[in-house]
């Protein structure tokens, strides 16, 4: 009995020990911070990009100024973007991470594609060097 | 055969035979010789042991001073039964046919306890066999129980977790009829297309729209929707199409999450009238396309994970090899592997559902109501069904889901390849590996791998009978 209540505690250590490896990713750190697009976007102005520590972020489009919450982490030396609707969007970092490609088709590519890629760079804010 | 005594002087051996010194490692009696001599142990350590043609050695027991061995073969006049072996350099006390014949002449009470003793191994033969059958019954069994224990953990951990996850889904994608939305036929559509008088907008991810869409759709993928509707409505703008032409939303397949949902928040967002195709399947022959085929999914670097799949294609080669293919060793090497494979698998899925749930509709074969279900609780079923089979917890049934799974993991792969969509996999990592038949063969492997451990495990196995260290020793 006590055997059996020693593995069962085992296999739910190793499945919270998995999950809790699972989740942490890389540090954020180096990341974190304001950024803003380099060409406006969708005709209304700027980007406003704000990484947040905790792993959520903000996408702020400056002239309607309307906001849309997603996710991040990052793996690989690059950034994972997660919009509640599942989608991903891959970000390569650049310029020793004062640039962010974020790559807009959802898939992942080598480089970010000229058409569908959003150049932003970091500002002055909070989580700037 | 064997059967300690002490009391070797009242047996009146000590009269005949001679001395005989045994140096470790040498083998003093073989199975199947014919006999010859019977044997006192003086001093030393001897073992006994049997072995079948194909290799399978039993260790029988070890023998010490005062034991003795060979009396079965001389009593009954037939072929060794087992072969004894000095572990140590041994001193034995070696009888000849005769003079043991005539011993036991002389000394009834010596006959009497041979027999006795014969019976009695005969006996302790008897209870180690049922031992060893049940112990192998119980190894071998499987049950509804296993299954239903494997499933049910999987669902309520994968409920539970779902509840407390910062990126639940729900449990069921309801692709019912959308409130506003009007669902039009592929001959209105045609229609509508002919004069001018819609907007048709892809609701898919853009590798699919790139691959094949209607000549002149936007695409507007729902998974990106907060972040592109306004780059969608800029463009519609520049269209400087009139208001009161509708978009009519195309782009579902049987799972109908992409066209529905899209549908449904346009229709919350946009001041246009909303269409959505019926025949979510008709597209491709009613419209003029404008194509982009054979365009390669790119690969992202997997790391180890990567190397890992291809440890069942070596894996596979081994099974081939009959000797090796029975090797319980092999099914203790396949559990470990086969193991490590479906955690890292489950554990790249488990923390963003949505991200799976949307691999899950790209292979187009899941119902919509089943899709939500599907994402959350197959990766739940992976980490369970691989710890399982890592700690030797009901490996047969663990052995059987893991192969289940391979087929349907076998089948959706092919789909996607003779149909040549443009999707990755979606097994490990959230962006996947690209789908291609090396792929289907990392399957193959793993399938080859269940079947194995299904057939032949009974290595270090936590529950049933005990846990096994090594091959049996009665």
């Amino acid at each position: 009995m006590t055997r059996r209540i020693l593995i069962w505690i085992l296999l739910l250590g190793l499945v919270w020990g998995g999950l809790f490896v699972a989740g942490c990713g890389e540090s954020r750190e180096p990341y974190v911070g304001n950024y803003r697009s380099l060409e406006p976007y969708a005709g209304q102005g700027h980007v406003e990009l704000e990484l947040k520590d905790n792993g959520e972020a903000d996408w702020k489009l400056t002239e309607s100024g309307k906001t849309i919450k997603f996710k991040w982490r990052v793996e690989n030396d690059r950034l994972w973007f997660y919009t509640k609707d599942g989608g991903i969007i891959h970000v390569i970092p650049s310029d020793e991470g004062r640039k962010l490609n974020a790559d807009l088709t959802g898939q992942w590519h080598p480089s970010c594609p000229k058409d569908k890629c959003i150049i932003f760079e970091r500002v002055p804010g909070k989580g700037s060097p | 055969m064997t059967q300690s005594n002490d009391q070797i002087d009242k047996l009146k051996l000590e009269q005949v035979g001679k001395e005989v010194t045994i140096p470790a490692g040498i083998q003093v009696v073989k199975q199947g010789d014919p006999p010859v001599h019977f044997y006192v142990i003086v001093s030393g350590k001897l073992k006994v042991y049997r072995q079948t043609d194909d290799g399978i050695r039993t260790d029988l027991t070890e023998l010490g001073p005062g034991d003795y061995f060979g009396e079965v073969a001389l009593v009954t006049g037939k072929p060794r039964t087992a072969s004894v072996e000095a572990v140590e350099e041994s001193s034995l006390l070696e009888i000849t046919k005769e003079e043991f014949d005539s011993v036991l002449d002389q000394n009834p009470k010596l006959a009497r306890r041979i027999i006795y003793s014969l019976s009695q191994w005969l006996v302790d033969g008897d209870q180690r066999l049922e031992k060893e059958t049940v112990h192998q019954v119980k190894l071998r069994q499987i049950s509804w129980f296993d299954y239903l224990l494997i499933g049910g953990l999987s669902i309520v951990l994968a409920l539970v977790f779902n509840l407390y996850n910062d990126n639940q889904i729900p449990l069921v994608y309801s692709a019912g009829p959308i409130p506003g939305v009007e669902t039009i036929s592929l001959e209105q559509a045609v229609q509508l297309y002919r004069q001018d008088k819609a907007i048709f907008v892809d609701a898919r991810k853009s590798n699919f729209y790139e691959q094949a869409h209607i000549k002149g759709a936007m695409n507007l993928p729902v998974t990106f929707f907060d972040l592109q509707y306004p780059m969608f409505q800029f463009m519609l703008q520049q269209q400087q199409a009139p208001e009161d032409v509708p978009l009519v939303v195309y782009g579902g397949n049987i799972s109908r999450r992409f066209d529905k949902e899209l549908a449904k928040l346009l229709e919350e967002k946009s001041d246009r009238k909303i269409l959505i195709l019926a025949d979510y399947q008709g597209w491709k022959q009613a419209f003029p396309l404008q194509e982009q085929p054979g365009k390669a999914v790119a690969a992202m670097p997997l790391g180890i994970s990567g190397y890992i799949e291809w440890i069942p294609v070596g894996i596979f080669l081994l099974i081939l090899i009959p000797p090796v293919r029975r090797s319980p060793y092999l099914s203790a090497a396949c559990r470990i592997i086969l193991g490590v494979i479906f955690i890292d698998f489950a554990l790249s899925k488990i923390m963003r559902p949505a991200v799976f749930a949307n691999n899950v509709v790209d292979y187009m074969m899941m119902p919509s109501w089943g899709v939500n279900l599907w994402s959350l609780v197959l990766p739940w079923g992976e980490l369970v069904a691989g710890l399982f089979l890592i700690l030797g917890i009901r490996t047969r049934a663990a052995a059987t889901v893991i192969g289940a799974m391979n087929i349907i993991f076998i089948v959706g792969l092919v789909k996607v390849i003779m149909q040549d969509l443009p999707i990755n996999c979606g097994c490990v990592g959230e962006a996947g590996e690209p789908v291609t038949w090396w792929k289907v063969l990392k399957n193959a492997g793993m399938l080859a791998m269940a079947l194995q451990i299904f057939f032949y495990d009974r290595l270090f196995v936590l529950d049933r009978g005990g846990f096994i260290w090594r091959e049996r020793k009665i």
